[in-house]
């Protein structure tokens, strides 16, 4: 551990790598918040797995290996594919599953194909493209996190730039064209911004994972946070976190790619966040329906008590618990609901056993129970 | 987008909203054939017609969100692109994602973000002016709640102030009335009237026929073609209604002893 | 050829229809990317079950897998009913996390062993002849054949034992309620059985490929016919079709076999795509060209009639106007005329005034009600 942490802030290759792993979490989760939002999580899985065969042609049509070459390609194909879905929707006029679940799949074994011409040419320089497929942080240079970083930047300033428009166009489409926002245009914008989040990732990630990244951090914020700008800086410091973390487990242990580990780290937050969130965290529904289940369990036997008061002469006369239980059915907890209306003042036990009904708790049974529409909370 | 253009002067009796031979078609399949239209301003305009007559279509063509296979429409005697300032836009309700992040005041703000223009974000005078449409609509109270959790009158509300906001002179709405509580019926109704004094114009797509006469001056009977339009009095009648709904009319009243309009045919 | 190329091909033939057949339904029902998720999904479960028997030709990894895929179905059902994510963010999170996990137990453990992460994407069908199935020193042939061949016969007798349920299920959930039988039911026992055939086919052709051979070969199918059971038998013949004309295609190039399967696939759905009778590509464009002026000849009718009887008649019934008000090109609006003029729909009158026929009026009205 204190070894890993020495790494961590003293390693300079660790120190870039880390950089760029952040840089790219931190790009994808910003832009996946949109994805996400325009129920487009899968569109990126597409865009991810269609750049195989792009990474694989820019090689050869280039000889280069530079990321920049590399990065371009993988970009043109994952435009190539979102397209393709589009033309299949609209041109085939069949369902958008359908038309991801043939892009995705038929691109990648395309690039497949292509991976195959690439193995076979004697250079030197083909080590590496079967990176791609499952991402190798390692082998990311000081060049390529920068292009990461200038890139990514590049990304969240048009990200800033437009982001009333993006906005609108992702909660109202019909009211964004209303306004006169040019919304292809603008939807070509943020598709184009989504591809590039993406390919910046995918030596890292590989494009088997890469839309994992695009999606996890945006539905781990979006738990925690009810505005638009919140949740993508939260996801932008989620994806980072996911992307340093990664590749400090996957550097951890030799040989380990570093895509899955980083995804996992971030399935990891979504499962924190869907848990722990206040508000929309399950355990915080969890404890929310107990209270409210408590209460109508508490208001039950109120109700009883009052019914028993008002056959009594006296009002406050204390009734015994196995008499309350008989009338609730002999459902347990009944003790449970004499507390909490004890605690809230509306029953008071009188004798061991036996419990009667306040002041306070028969004005509270009549609002409630007899005239609903005045209920005082 | 840009900075809202100066009213322009009606010349006298010219319709807020003029609508030529217009034909929508969806893969060659019609659904509005030839339609043509005035609607006169300063009025409350619904649009009444059965299921697939094509209501939110010629709102959409009105507003150009829709491409027309042949015809135009005027508003304010200029082109739509012209006329954007002029004109506000309510959707369905049901059309957005409300469990989307984001507060009340932020979607009333969104009506501002035309004339705020690229590149700039609303800033304190436009938020004044929504909190001012938010009370128009009672809603003042809710501006900082996620909008997840309104019901759904109160989602209707937000959405008309987010229409009051762009301050237009043309307000065309989608089924304002549709799946709201009594209180906000009346609290949108008001507003209208209040519109409509001012001179405004609104359309509105509209389904509960026995409430026409009560809140609309003038009425368009849509299936397809148009059936009929005018004032109420004069073209809300069963025979109308009954070409419209093909006989099957859900809610017929002698609605009044107005003389039978003229329809197109039969 | 030789054998081995025939047993290949054999092979490539029956995983893909046993793909496809399942797929049919896959595409049908909307759920084309749960092939996806289960595909990956079944690789954890290959793997605990490889750490536990030590064989990787164990049914028990079947098994395992299948249990997989039905456990990840039942997770993005769980995720997506808490409602704190939608249906597609759920499948988009959990079947990553499961195959993550999977392809860091093999580089981490199971490096040294035959699972290794490039087959995981890869399969080895080049391999299978290889592995044969002895049975008292006598060979039966490929070992993945056979195993393949039960799938693809289990897949048969399942789809003729339920054709019924699966088919009221896929179209009418409610009706299939009605007739009393789940339709939750058949969605797992179907789940089951596309995890099974994921299972089989992932040897072959990888994770990802598996999903090229159970939509593309159905979605190509769908665009020729409009009828269930020539859509499954079509989507069987261009899996098969895909499968030989990719095996040929890697031999020609010297490429990955399963890589250039799925590229087949893509060919053939593009092809498809471009080609079918009725809704492909080219012939709805030779149609809409067709109704393009049909459509706007009876376009021209209602307006006529529309303005028949009005003040603006002599206005509005006049060729020149056309093009200002229908937005119509001058040229455009004659050839309509003239097509009009032809079918009887109309006369011209001095000065370019257009008169509607008794049969043009009667024309108009037809299809102004519909």
């Amino acid at each position: 551990m204190l070894e890993a942490l020495q790494v961590f802030l003293f390693d300079y290759t660790f120190r870039t790598v880390a950089l760029g792993a952040a840089a790219l979490g931190a790009v994808a989760g910003a832009l996946g918040c949109f994805a996400v939002l325009r129920r487009q999580s899968l569109l990126g899985d597409a865009i991810a797995h269609a750049a195989l065969p792009g990474i694989g042609l820019a090689f050869l049509l280039t000889g280069s290996r530079a990321t920049p070459v590399l990065v371009l390609g993988a970009a043109l194909a994952g435009w190539i594919g979102t397209l393709a879905v589009m033309g299949i929707v609209r041109g085939a006029r069949l369902p958008e599953d359908t038309a991801l679940g043939i892009v995705l799949s038929v691109f990648f074994g395309f690039g497949l194909v292509i991976l195959t011409f690439v193995q076979r040419l004697p250079l030197a320089s083909q080590a590496g493209l079967e990176t791609f497929l499952w991402g190798q942080a390692a082998t990311l240079m000081a060049a390529d996190v920068q292009m990461i970083i200038i890139v990514g930047a590049g990304a969240l300033a048009l990200l800033a730039l437009f982001w009333k428009e993006f906005k609108v166009l992702t909660f109202d489409g019909a009211f964004a064209a209303s306004l006169g926002v040019p919304v292809r245009r603008v939807e070509f914008l943020l598709t184009s911004l989504l591809v590039v989040a993406i390919v910046l990732g995918l030596q890292t990630v590989g494009v088997v994972l890469m839309s994992a990244l695009v999606v996890a951090p945006a539905a781990a914020a979006r738990q925690w946070v009810d505005s638009l700008g919140l949740m993508v800086l939260l996801a932008a410091g989620l994806g980072a976190l996911a992307g340093v973390v990664g590749v400090g487990f996957s550097s951890a242990g030799s040989g380990i790619p570093t895509g899955p580990v980083i995804v996992l780290v971030a399935s990891a937050i979504v499962g924190i966040s869907l848990l722990a969130a206040p508000g929309r965290g399950l355990l915080a529904e969890v404890v929310r329906q107990r209270r409210v289940g408590r209460r109508i369990r508490a208001d039950a036997v109120l109700a009883d008590l009052y019914a028993l008061a008002m056959q009594h002469e006296d009002r406050r006369y204390g009734h015994p618990v196995a008499t309350l239980r008989a009338m609730r059915r002999g459902e347990v907890g009944i003790e449970r609901s004499l507390e909490t209306l004890g605690e809230q003042g509306w029953a008071r036990e009188l004798r061991p056993g036996s419990w009667g009904l306040t002041p306070e708790g028969e004005k509270r049974a009549r609002t409630r129970f007899l005239d609903p529409d005045e209920e005082p909370s | 987008m840009g900075a809202p253009e100066p009213a322009a002067s009606l010349p006298d009796g010219g319709p807020a909203i003029e609508v030529n031979d217009l034909t929508v078609a969806y893969r060659e399949q019609p659904v509005l054939w030839d339609i043509d239209l005035e609607v006169r301003p300063g009025a409350l305009t619904a649009i009444v017609g059965p299921n697939g007559a094509g209501k939110t279509t010629l709102i959409q063509s009105i507003l150009g969100l829709v491409r027309p296979a042949a015809g135009r429409v005027r508003i304010l005697d200029r082109t739509i692109q012209e006329a954007r300032s002029e004109v506000a836009y309510v959707p369905q309700r049901g059309t957005v994602d409300w469990d989307f992040p984001t507060s009340v005041l932020d979607v009333v703000l969104m009506g501002t973000y035309r004339e705020v223009g690229w590149f700039r974000r609303p800033g304190r005078p436009e938020r004044i002016r929504a909190v001012r449409a938010l009370e128009k609509v009672g809603m003042e109270a809710y501006q900082d709640r996620q909008i997840r959790q309104l019901s759904g009158g109160q989602q209707q509300r937000v959405f008309l102030a987010r229409a009051l906001v762009q301050e237009a002179r043309i307000y065309l709405m989608d089924e304002p009335f549709q799946g709201v509580d009594a209180r906000t019926e009346t609290a949108i109704v008001e507003v209208l009237r209040e519109l409509r004094d001012r001179g405004d114009t609104v359309v509105a797509v509209h389904h509960a026929l026995q409430t026409v006469p009560e809140y609309f001056d003038d009425v368009v009977i849509l299936n397809v073609r148009r059936i009929a339009s005018g004032p109420v009095s004069e073209v809300f009648t069963e025979d109308n209604l009954r070409v419209a709904y093909g006989g099957r009319v859900p809610f017929l009243q002698a609605v009044s002893d107005a003389p039978v309009a003229d329809l197109p045919e039969s | 050829m030789s054998g081995l190329d025939f047993e290949i091909q054999l092979l490539a033939v029956v995983v893909s229809v046993a793909c496809a057949l399942p797929g049919v339904f896959l595409v049908l029902r909307r759920m084309a990317l749960l092939s996806d998720a289960i595909s990956h999904s079944i690789l954890l479960g290959i793997v605990l079950a490889f750490f536990w028997v030590q064989d990787l030709n164990s049914p028990i990894l079947i098994l395992a897998a299948a249990a997989t895929g039905l456990l990840m179905v039942a997770m993005v059902e769980a995720l997506h009913a808490t409602r704190r994510v939608k249906e597609d963010a759920a499948i988009a999170l959990v079947f990553p996390a499961l195959f993550s996990l999977a392809v860091l137990l093999i580089s981490r453990y199971a490096g040294n062993v035959h699972l290794d992460v490039d087959a995981v994407l890869l399969g080895e069908i080049a391999f299978a002849p290889f592995r044969r199935l002895e049975v008292g020193g006598h060979d039966l042939g490929p070992r993945s054949l056979w195993m393949m061949g039960g799938i693809l016969a289990l897949n048969l007798l399942f789809l003729m034992a339920f054709y019924k349920e699966l088919k009221v299920s896929t179209f009418d959930a409610g009706l299939a309620a009605a007739m009393g039988f789940s339709p939750v039911l058949i969605q797992y026992a179907f789940m089951g059985l596309v995890s099974v055939t994921a299972v089989g086919a992932f040897d072959a052709v990888g994770s990802i490929l598996v999903v090229a051979l159970m939509i593309a070969p159905p979605a190509s199918a769908r665009l020729l016919t409009d009828r269930l059971p020539l859509m499954i038998g079509l989507s069987a013949l261009l899996a098969a079709v895909s499968a030989v004309s990719g095996f040929w295609i890697a031999r020609g190039l010297d490429a990955s076999i399963a890589g250039s399967m799925a590229t087949a696939a893509g060919l053939v759905f593009l092809l498809s795509m471009l080609l079918a009778p009725d809704r492909g590509v080219v012939a709805s464009l030779l149609r809409r060209r067709r109704q393009k002026v049909s459509f706007a000849r009876l376009m021209l009718t209602i307006h006529l009639l529309n303005h028949e009887h009005s003040p603006a008649a002599a206005e509005e019934n006049r060729l020149g106007h056309l093009s200002a008000h229908l937005r119509w090109s001058p040229d455009f609006a004659r050839q309509v005329a003239d097509r009009a003029e032809r079918d009887g729909f109309l006369d011209r009158g001095e000065g370019d005034r257009l008169h509607l026929t008794p049969l043009g009026r009667e024309a108009a009205r037809h299809f102004m009600t519909r």
